[in-house]
């Protein structure tokens, strides 16, 4: 008896060492995120859209729930993103939305109609999921049911909104303005919801290959994808797009999306001398893998995923993103050149005022615009309620000035359009210098996303 | 012995009172809340498989988030894609559970202790990278999210077990029911030839041996038992998550959740594993929602505990502290507790720990 329980004390203490180490190693994880700020938001208004056929079908909706989420003069929205966790730097996204919230808000609020007089502040719930679906699912069934939110906005990550697709479409709430250039957006069988301001994947792919037949139309590409949906996008539009043309893809490398470890592959692509390199890579992959082409002394024409567009990691790549493509739907904050625009002057006094985000981030660009996108979408609202606001959103037509908005740049959609971020720049890394440069004029892809996405990922 | 016959009535009484509380849980508590429940039960039911393997038959596996997922993904895809209702899907899940948990055993017979746990954690890395390249289901990825009707009660089920309309009370009393399930068989089988000749591989298996216990098979079949828990854990997340998904992290966090709730529950009992799921759900709700909720308006305070990004470090704070204040788990502690309240001041001293074994 007592030998038994000395043996068994004995076993439990290697399993306390092991059960230690482990905590700890979860504990080191958590270190390096952010804090959160005040809440609530608010703007002002335009004008009306006229009646149409509607686009969202409302037939099976829960009775009475359409105006749930106001209260007074206050609209409530609700969020879940990574706070904690791997993925926590996306909290920087959230401290943008705040802050456009809280300047809204001190304006008196958003005018809903627009033209009616009627304000209304705007409050913001958030929810951690550490980019976890399964959480995020919880987390907006506690929005929708104890939260009792009017729409959900901004949630983080492909795989956490299709987690929720079936509830947010049979309980008819908007999840609008989802953090993801995902295509699933586009599946016309869910329209309670809208992706954000984000390029769509395969535009990308698309405005690559117009660049490569005008400057090198005989290119052989190396390919380096996610092994997921998202680096599939890549992948299967440039298949797609470069039939009949010179252009061929000479390998194709794909990498755990979860480890960024890319270093092989690149170095099994250099070997190709191909003429470009496309990256399908998203966060650390990205850095990762210029630095491993840099090593290897290979010096293709460089195109990078949209999502990898962040001081932090073009600036870990230094000189070897030197030169390389990409796109944005917005104006680089980090660039000084822009600092003399109004939207501009107004975006970095009003961040510094109500958080301690790095203005010239462009993750917290991302989220001060699609504030205001959210914003606007509510004052073109006729009626403040959720059928109402989601027809809004499937045909917005009041896409220019939005936020940090590239100057002439229109965000809009249609019964046959569900993508907004269709109008962006084609930009280039000055390492020297340490911030993006346009290259050429704004490309316009309004209405094309759809025609050029890989169809298992549209309709599935 | 009187002191063992007392904790026994104790436990007994502690186990109606449990049983009570968490049968009226769903209809005390708000639709998340039941869901919270329901969560620490399955993580509970897969912790209960591992400390077969782990507690008492001494091997120790990091890797059981993939016997869950596969257990998640055969209901998932079973209900999802083929049309099948929740219940039949066990009988696929666990059998397949098992077969899978036994074939990974065998190689296990030649590693021990730290490999072993090595060896596990491939498994908890490989299975998302099976998933991701098999499974392309909601939107092309290899997530499996359910639709509200494919969730919802068969028409035999009476509506107090489903209630009005809400599909988190049937999913909690099937999630429930099967804990109760999985708790008796521990019981019973911790008691029978079976459960002494695991205590007895893992105590001294070449004395085991000399007795006419085949060693071999029973490690085999711990580690096959130990699957089948976790794959039915795994299956009764999808009715309570409502879908399916495998990422790196994910598998990686929920295999050490299960080995934190058995360190933290107590080893080699049968219900401590549960009660350290209760806190391991409970501890991470409490520091990732309430703090911050409650912590709002005292600035120093919210930019530290009620950060978010925080929790995981005082969890992991928290953790340390459990572990070295009741070294032997809650279950142990208690143990302890109650027999030095028995015997008094003149009592036994309290046992010296045994030396670090590997």
């Amino acid at each position: 008896m007592n030998h038994r329980g000395r043996d068994r004390r004995g076993a439990s203490n290697s399993l306390r060492a092991l059960a230690l180490c482990t905590v700890l190693a979860l504990a080191f994880a958590a270190c390096g995120s952010s804090r959160r700020s005040g809440n609530t938001t608010g703007n002002t208004g335009a004008s009306t859209p006229g009646g149409t056929t509607p686009i969202v079908d409302t037939s099976n909706c829960p009775a009475g729930q359409d105006s749930v989420g106001v209260s007074g003069n206050t609209i409530t929205l609700g969020t879940s993103l990574p706070e904690s966790g791997l993925y926590a730097p996306f909290t920087a996204i959230l401290k943008g939305e705040r802050s456009y919230f809280n300047y809204l808000n001190a304006q008196g609020g958003v005018e809903v109609p627009k033209g009616s007089g009627k304000k209304y502040q705007i409050k913001l719930v958030d929810k951690d999921d550490a980019y976890d679906a399964a959480r995020t699912v919880t987390n907006v069934n506690s929005l929708i049911n104890d939260t009792k939110v009017f729409s959900l906005f901004n949630v983080v990550g492909t795989k956490n909104n299709l987690g929720a697709r079936d509830t947010v479409n049979s309980d008819c709430v908007p999840d609008l303005l989802i953090a993801s250039g995902a295509v699933q957006w586009g599946n016309t069988k869910f329209p309670w919801m809208l992706g954000s301001e984000l390029v769509p994947y395969p535009l990308e792919v698309r405005v690559f290959v117009d660049y490569l037949k005008k400057n090198k139309p005989n290119a052989k590409i190396a390919v380096l994808k996610a092994n997921d949906d998202f680096g599939q996008s890549y992948a299967e539009t440039l298949t797609e797009l470069i039939k009949g043309t010179n252009l061929t893809v000479v390998q194709t490398q794909g990498y755990d999306p979860e480890s960024s470890d890319v270093k092989s592959a690149v170095t099994s692509l250099a070997a190709t001398k191909a003429d470009a390199f496309l990256l399908g890579a998203t966060l650390l992959a990205c850095p990762n893998a210029l630095t491993a082409m840099g090593d290897a002394g290979w010096k293709p024409i460089v195109y990078m995923s949209g999502t990898c567009v962040s001081k932090l990691l073009l600036g870990a790549a230094g000189k070897n993103a030197d030169g390389l493509l990409t796109v944005t739907p917005l104006v680089d904050p980090a660039d000084p050149g822009n600092a003399s625009l109004p939207a501009m002057q107004l975006y970095m006094q009003q961040v510094k005022k109500y958080s301690d985000a790095d203005a010239t981030d462009g993750i917290v660009a991302y989220g001060w615009t699609t504030a205001a996108l959210m914003a606007r979408i509510l004052e073109n609202s006729p009626k403040l309620t959720r059928s109402s606001v989601m027809e809004t959103a499937r045909n917005f037509k009041d896409g220019k000035g939005i936020g940090l908005e590239l100057p002439g740049a229109t965000w809009d959609t249609s019964a046959t359009d569900w993508f907004l971020g269709e109008t962006f720049q084609l930009i280039t890394y000055d390492a020297t210098a340490g911030h993006t440069k346009p290259l050429g004029p704004l490309v316009n892809l309004d209405g094309k996303t759809a025609e050029l996405s890989p169809q298992s990922l549209l309709h599935s | 012995m009187t002191s063992r016959r007392q904790l026994q009535m104790i436990g007994l009484a502690a186990s109606i009172v449990a049983l009570v509380v968490l049968s009226v849980i769903p209809h005390l508590t708000s639709a998340t809340d039941t869901q919270r429940w329901a969560q620490a039960l399955y993580i509970g039911m897969a912790a209960m498989g591992l400390n077969i393997l782990t507690g008492y038959n001494g091997q120790v596996s990091i890797g059981h988030g993939a016997f869950f997922g596969l257990g998640a993904y055969t209901t998932a895809l079973l209900m999802h894609q083929h049309g099948w209702q929740f219940l039949p899907t066990l009988l696929v899940s666990a059998p397949l559970c098992f077969v899978v948990g036994v074939l990974i055993g065998f190689p296990a017979l030649r590693v021990k202790g730290l490999y072993l746990a090595l060896v596990t954690l491939g498994l908890a890395v490989l299975f998302p990278d099976l998933t991701k390249h098999y499974v392309h289901v909601t939107g092309g990825t290899n997530l499996v999210a359910l639709n509200r009707t494919e969730l919802e009660p068969p028409q035999w089920v009476p509506t107090w077990l489903s209630a009005i309309g809400r599909d988190d009370q049937w999913a909690y009393y099937v999630t429930f029911a099967l804990t109760v399930v999985l708790v008796i068989a521990t019981y019973l089988m911790v008691r029978s030839r079976f459960g002494r000749a695991l205590i007895a591989v893992r105590d001294h298996e070449a004395a085991a041996e000399t007795v006419g216990i085949n060693a071999a098979r029973i490690k085999v079949l711990a580690f096959g038992l130990s699957a089948l828990y976790a794959g039915l854990a795994g299956s009764c997340s999808v009715l309570v998550d409502h879908l399916a998904n495998a990422d790196k992290v994910q598998t990686f966090q929920l295999s050490i959740k299960f080995l934190v709730a058995v360190v933290i529950g107590g080893a080699a009992t049968v219900i401590g594993p549960l009660i350290g799921a209760g806190i391991v759900v409970g501890l991470q709700w409490f520091i990732s929602e309430v703090l911050p909720r409650h912590l709002g308006s005292i600035g120093i305070l919210k930019r530290t505990l009620g950060n978010p990004a925080a929790s995981p470090a005082i969890f992991g704070i928290l953790l340390i502290l459990f572990v070295f204040v009741m070294p032997d788990g809650i279950v142990g502690g208690l143990r302890r507790f109650w027999a030095r309240l028995m015997s008094g001041r003149s009592g036994a001293p309290p046992p010296t720990p045994a030396p670090l074994t590997t």
